[in-house]
């Protein structure tokens, strides 16, 4: 890997990981466990490792932001995450900050149609 | 299946224990209904290259069990500007301490060339010693402040607890580089630099000049300085000549305000050649007897004594020179560097 490609994965990486929190927390506001909520985000274009999914659910889990149970489905048993009243709040604040840094980044790219035109394709 | 089994055992392994079986029991859970699925699209159970190359897909287990982890710094982002200045400063100091004790050391017992490589060598043993106990104290630091065992507010100011009001004034220099000499300044240079020339060209003939009323002591002492010290002395006046000339010149060409940076290592450089004339001495005899037919057996031990003494001295301050004239050609590498990255910026 080169310098600027290894660059631009750790920017991407960088750009990701808020992006990732805010779609799961989106997910779960429907119950889901790790598996179909890998799908369904996979689902929306958003494809997401197992090694980073299902600790960022223990993660959000002991932040308090989401409640888990062991439950029986399929003969099988699973844990399924749902967002809790703390989570929801969150997810509102954050939805809140994503879009006025859309809007921000919108607003650039307006601004400044020439040097980004080929962003922007 | 086994082979699921074999990576999750290996997960598993490196997981906090506290929570090994939660966190496999639900990994299990997620990957066999993954598995599941691919098996019930291709209408077969996978291959052993298939099930091989979607178990390498997951990452090895210990990247899969790291995410499990907090994530954790031997120091972090809040303690590790502190650390790094301390480090520089801890092996900066340990730097001049190790080559002052290894000069004395050497100074005091007949130098050998093996002494000195044997130094050289254990120099990086002893500088890594400083910086990994510097490093561990942090190491501490980090663990105590992280886990709130320890509140330093002086190390973790909370956010906003700086005041604008307390920063330093500006530095009238800018980032420019050094102060600019003023005409006053460089008048009273080249003033000085003729007289500390005169003074020295008259030492020899009125020796009064240098040790007062003692001069009619020391003459009438049983020793004299060795030869070498002619050459020395001469070396020491053409350095003053030049200075002193080098002075002039800037004045006339008007370009006293900003002095060369390679001025002052010529300087130090040159006030190395009289030492090391004076460290090359013969049997270090710096200091000889007038009458040696007569007094050596009367005063042969004294002399000696005379001579380590006066070669220890030369020696530390042949260490401090030295010392000086790398600091100054690191700076002037560090900031010719510097100059360089801010043009290409």
């Amino acid at each position: 890997m080169t310098i600027a490609e290894n660059l631009f994965e750790n920017l991407r990486l960088e750009l990701r990981r808020g992006c990732l929190t805010l779609a799961v927390l989106a997910q779960l506001r429907q119950e889901r466990y790790g598996y179909t909520l890998r799908k369904a985000l996979a689902d929306d274009g958003l494809v997401i490792d197992e090694s980073t999914l299902y600790p960022l659910l223990r993660r959000l889990e002991s932040q308090g932001l989401l409640v888990s149970e062991w439950r029986e489905e399929e003969k099988r048993n699973k844990r399924f995450y749902r967002l809790n009243a703390d989570g929801e709040q969150m997810f509102t604040k954050l939805l809140g900050e994503w879009n006025a840094i859309n809007a921000s980044v919108l607003k650039a790219l307006d601004a400044s149609p020439s040097e980004t035109s080929n962003t922007a394709l | 299946m086994e082979l699921l089994d074999r990576y999750l055992q290996a997960v598993r392994k490196h997981l906090p224990w506290q929570r090994q079986d939660d966190i496999i029991a639900e990994l299990r859970a997620n990957l066999e209904a993954q598995l599941e699925e691919k098996e019930a699209e291709l209408g077969r159970p996978l291959t052993a290259v298939e099930m091989e190359d979607w178990i390498k897909q997951l990452g090895s287990p210990l990247q899969m069990a790291a995410h499990y982890r907090p994530q954790q710094y031997l120091i972090g982002p809040t303690l590790f500007p502190i650390y790094r200045n301390v480090l520089k400063i801890a092996l900066i100091w340990a730097t001049i301490i190790y080559c002052l004790a290894q000069a004395i050391a050497l100074v005091t017992k007949t130098p050998h060339l093996i002494d000195l490589v044997r130094a050289l060598f254990a120099a990086p043993g002893f500088l890594l010693t400083v910086a990994a106990w510097a490093t561990l104290v942090f190491a501490v630091l980090e663990y105590l402040v992280a886990r709130q065992i320890v509140n330093i507010p002086a190390l973790c100011p909370p956010a906003g607890a700086w005041s604008p009001a307390g920063l330093a004034p500006l530095d009238p220099a800018g980032n420019s580089g050094a102060k600019p000499k003023s005409f006053a300044s460089a008048i009273a240079e080249i003033i000085f630099g003729f007289f500390w020339l005169v003074w020295l060209l008259l030492v020899p003939a009125h020796p009064y000049l240098l040790l007062g009323p003692g001069a009619y002591y020391v003459s009438a002492l049983p020793y004299k300085l060795a030869p070498i010290w002619v050459p020395v002395y001469w070396c020491i006046v053409a350095c003053g000549a030049l200075q002193l000339g080098w002075n002039l010149i800037e004045l006339v060409r008007a370009g006293w305000q900003k002095t060369h940076p390679l001025l002052p290592l010529v300087y130090r450089a040159g006030g190395l050649v009289p030492v090391i004339l004076l460290l090359t001495t013969k049997d270090h005899a710096l200091v000889l007897l007038k009458n040696p037919a007569l007094d050596q057996a009367r005063l042969g031990a004294t002399l000696s004594g005379i001579n380590e003494t006066v070669n220890m001295s030369v020696n530390s301050v042949c260490a401090v020179l030295s010392i000086l004239l790398v600091g100054g050609i690191v700076k002037l590498i560090l900031n010719t560097r510097r100059k360089r990255l801010a043009a290409s910026h």
